[in-house]
């Protein structure tokens, strides 16, 4: 018995024509074509959507919403949404009310003759979004509760009397036996409690030592008046007060006390939660998936949000080029919106520019600044750049000179994700910079970076076997290149490259001065000169373990106490000052400023961002579209 | 049977065990934490590393890990400050099982109907086309097909339809809808399917050449009964034996392919978690793998003694 053929249905090699069906199908995708709008296309509209939903992606987890604790450029994006402090910084960056009905001056008698006492007046409609009223108990309890965490933002608050007493007080958390932090957070927790919302309930106790002498209620704990003074005068202390969602935003204790530490990842409940003043309120956290917040009924504030949700896919930064897709679809809003402004690369923009969408791609610069630190105060780690002798600043000089800034910013960053530093190491638009060009380390002169370097080594022994250690990722390893090849080209001279893969450990290298010339950088925390100065050099900068040149020089120290202690426009010209020592003695080689770009649909209005935040959830509305 | 099933599930356990000590280890031992940043050092970072135990020796630490994880607690995320591992490594692995699940009924519907039809079709264009798709299919990895597909589907037919027609690469939710689902489980399956197609063809040339098809058609059952119930049947079990490594390809995709499409599974979290140093996450995803890895086996061989009942453990 012979096997057939099987045959399933139609006979092997029968022709099919296409149908008439199909055929009708194809005209209709062609006329859907024709007819269907692109979502690079700008609205004619001017009425509001009835959604009023804003979505769009983020590429990193948050950390912690806790103002306590938070530190990421990614959490803070959210939580200014959230929490409010005293002051705020508007769209130019300029200090105005928020949760204080003024800004205290020496004129209005919000700041005392000595600059010592600050008199601070709160608005008597000023409430949480769970109904709780916000009274001058709230920010005694939210500045102390932050002193004692001792978190990365806690020195905001530093020039306050009694400030190391509390921190002192709070002192380490005990050893950990579950790896749980519940035990430290919730002593602090217990020790204010009875101080504050908890005053007079069964069991509650008041750790007075958690309280800091210089922030008192003058009108009692439930008043609207809080007075803060200082241990010494202070001309930044406003501006760091102002800082959104670090130690400064106000919180309620009533939310945090049952949970201190996860009650940031609940939403905004009567009892608990993330529970802030702001205009929106957490409604869900799926970590690592979602976040959904909603506007706030009858917010106290101004102005009030049109937007009713925002919702907040968080993605993985492999994941940008169907994120990017999903956004010519118009399923998002906004792209590089929580601090995501760099993650657009190279090849995205150039398509984008080149495309129908050009028009919503945003370009801001962003108040990040890159350069390169020499070793110049830590023996240990050796090299040519150590003190200050003059081989040691002349060597320092050469390589400066040895590359070109502006080509840096057109060969590495194509012109459209840097620009090159030559105002200052402080970013272009921001107090303390010094202006275009103005900048003697910004120059490029090969020839006299030649002269320098034969004059102070002229044996070649002193530059041999240098090493440029950065950490990888951005724009990092194509500027490390770029800086080998300058060297190469313009003095004769290899240096080598080390690439550090794990960003936390380049860091904690780098701090502890382990590099002979290393990437470095900060991104600003507020519009203040001494956010830089202190943070990065001199002897402030060498105890907290934070100052990666070991520059530490006292004339530095004492130029930048003085303008420490002097309102900005006093304290300006003695920044100004810090700068030209540091450029004197050529401590860095300034490389670029950062800057953001974001694509923003163009029925997406009063979204942007200027140089140190994006613009506010309140002032974004959904057109029609 | 029963012996056989405790004696893997013990093997499980060990293996679970061996996989989250060395994991533990290793993470651990590597240079960095999940704190260190511009702000945060010296004091600061002193007192986190405390908070969180990370301050304690390794063996200790894991002791306390082991301790809990007995008990369901795979301790905290160091990264997401306080957040139960547990829950979320859970509800990663059912987002992971959905997309997994799904290229798997790819895999075995696509594989076993292309094999089937190129057997039956053998030498025709059919069978032509069929094993060249199968070739391209194991050819291809599955990164490159998911994003050849998001281009085609999503840019290239959302342009030219003006998004009337068009992927949408967004994920709804925790486990997204059949619409974005379909590419990635296209991604995963169409790799891992063209093995399957291969042996599915061999074998079903090998068993439809069998005296007792040639019974079964001469009977006069009809050709779709003996194709499906009497060959295929008989067919399907070498690709059985295959199936365990197939779901392992499976499992290794959907990590690739998570990345891509921003799924928030455990694939993306693989990564993550280790460029994050949250420890207690990473350890948690491993040793969740392991498991399902060693369930899956189990699974697969337990399959093997429903299709030949000549198997017996």
């Amino acid at each position: 018995m012979t096997l057939g053929k099987p045959h399933l249905g139609g006979g092997a090699g029968g022709r099919h024509r296409p149908s008439q069906a199909m055929l009708a199908i194809s005209l209709l995708a062609l006329v859907a074509a024709g007819c269907g709008g692109s979502s690079g296309a700008a609205s004619s509209s001017t009425s509001l959507a009835s959604s009023q939903v804003l979505k769009y992606p983020v590429f990193q987890n948050p950390g912690t919403w806790d103002p306590g604790e938070a530190d990421a450029e990614v959490d803070t994006e959210f939580m200014q949404n959230v929490f409010d402090n005293l002051w705020r910084f508007d769209d130019s960056l300029n200090i105005v009310p928020d949760i204080a009905t003024t800004v205290p001056t020496a004129s209005n008698g919000g700041i005392s003759a000595d600059g010592l006492t600050y008199t601070v007046h709160l608005n008597p409609n000023a409430t949480f979004d769970n109904g709780d009223k916000v009274t001058a108990e709230d920010v005694l309890y939210s500045w102390d509760r932050a002193v004692a965490l001792q978190g990365p933002y806690s020195s905001n608050l530093s020039a306050i009397a009694g400030y190391a007493d509390v921190q002192s007080a709070a002192g380490s958390p005990p050893a950990s036996s579950t790896g749980s932090p519940l035990n430290f957070q919730q002593s602090i927790e217990n020790g204010l409690w009875g101080c504050f919302r908890g005053k007079g309930t069964a069991g509650a106790t008041c750790n007075s030592s958690l309280e800091m002498s210089g922030l008192t209620a003058p009108d009692g704990l439930t008043g609207e008046t809080v007075q803060i003074v200082l241990a010494n005068a202070c001309g930044w202390c406003l501006a760091a007060w102002t800082l959104e969602g670090t130690t400064g935003a106000i919180v309620d204790e009533n939310a945090i006390h049952n949970d201190p530490v996860n009650w940031w990842t609940k939403p905004s409940s009567a009892t608990d939660g993330m529970v802030g003043t702001g205009a929106f309120y957490l409604a869900s956290f799926t970590p690592k998936q979602s976040m959904v917040f909603k506007a706030v009924k009858n917010w106290w504030g101004s102005p009030k949000p049109t937007l009713t949700e925002v919702d907040i896919d968080i993605k993985d930064p492999s994941a940008l080029a169907t994120t990017v897709a999903a956004w010519k679809q118009g399923s998002y809003g906004i792209i590089g919106y929580g601090g995501d402004s760099g993650n657009l690369d190279y090849p995205t923009i150039e398509s984008i520019k080149s495309s129908s969408y050009s028009k919503d791609l945003l370009t801001q610069p962003k108040g990040r600044t890159t350069w390169l630190s020499f070793n110049i105060g830590y023996p240990s780690t050796g090299g040519p750049f150590v003190g200050e002798s003059a081989a040691a600043v002349g060597l320092r000089k050469a390589f400066d000179l040895a590359v070109d800034k502006q080509g840096l910013a057109s060969t590495v960053c194509h012109d459209l994700l840097c620009t090159a530093a030559t105002g200052g190491l402080i970013t272009k638009g921001l107090i303390g910079n010094l202006g275009d060009g103005q900048d003697p380390l910004a120059q490029y002169d090969p020839t006299q970076a030649k002269q320098l370097l034969k004059e102070y080594d002229p044996t070649g022994t002193l530059t041999a076997n240098l090493t440029y250690s950065y950490n990888t990722g951005g724009l990092n390893d194509p500027v490390a290149a770029y800086l080998q090849n300058e060297w190469q080209t313009n003095l004769g001279i290899h240096v080598n490259l080390n690439p550090v893969g794990d960003a936390s450990q380049f860091i904690s290298n780098r701090l502890g001065g382990q590099y002979v010339m290393s990437r470095d950088g900060w991104q600003f925390d507020y519009n203040n000169p001494q956010d830089w100065y202190a943070n990065l050099w001199g002897s402030f900068a060498t105890a907290a373990g934070a100052n990666t040149s070991g520059f530490d020089d006292p004339t530095y120290d004492s130029v930048l106490n003085q303008a420490d202690a002097l309102p900005i426009t006093q304290a300006l010209p003695l920044y100004n000052q810090l700068a030209t020592i540091l450029q004197q003695d050529v401590v860095y080689i300034p490389l670029y400023y950062s800057v953001g770009n974001f694509l923003i649909q163009p029925w997406v209005k009063g979204a942007g961002s200027n140089t140190g935040f994006d613009y506010y959830w309140d002032q974004i509305s959904i057109l029609s579209h | 049977m029963l012996v056989y099933i405790v004696q893997r599930l013990a093997i499980i356990a060990l293996t679970l065990l061996v996989v989250s000590f060395g994991v533990f280890v290793v993470v651990h031992s590597l240079p960095g934490n999940a704190f260190i940043s511009q702000r945060v050092h010296g004091r600061s970072l002193q007192i986190l590393l405390h908070e969180y135990g990370l301050d304690q020796p390794v063996m200790v630490q894991y002791w306390h890990f082991l301790t809990g994880a007995i008990h369901g607690n795979l301790g905290v995320s160091l990264y997401i400050r306080g957040e139960q591992v547990t829950p979320l490594v859970l509800r990663e692995l059912s987002v992971s099982c959905e997309v997994g699940g799904a290229a798997l009924i790819v895999t075995i519907g696509m594989g076993v109907t292309f094999g089937v039809l190129a057997a039956i079709r053998q030498n025709t264009w059919v069978d032509y086309l069929l094993t060249s798709i199968a070739v391209v299919g194991y050819t291809v990895p599955s990164f490159v097909i998911a994003g050849l597909g998001i281009m085609i589907f999503a840019d290239f037919l959302g342009t030219i339809t003006g998004g009337a027609f068009a992927y949408s690469p967004v994920w709804t939710g925790t486990y997204g809808t059949i619409g974005e689902l379909w590419l990635p489980a296209l991604a995963i399956g169409f790799y891992t399917s063209g093995q399957i197609t291969r042996i599915t063809r061999a074998s079903m040339l090998e068993v439809i050449q069998q005296d007792y098809i040639r019974t079964a058609r001469a009977k006069g059952l009809r050709e779709r009964v003996v194709t499906i119930r009497h060959a295929l049947r008989n067919a399907l079990v070498p690709v059985i034996s295959i199936l365990g490594t197939t779901v392992v390809g499976i499992l290794v995709g959907v990590l690739v392919v998570e990345n891509i499409f921003g799924i928030p599974g455990l694939g993306k979290e693989f990564v993550e978690s280790i460029t994050e140093h949250d420890y207690n996450v990473t350890v948690g995803v491993f040793t969740i793998f392991a498991l399902l890895i060693g369930l899956s086996n189990l699974a697969v061989d337990l399959i093997y003694t429903l299709v030949d009942p000549r198997i017996r453990y």
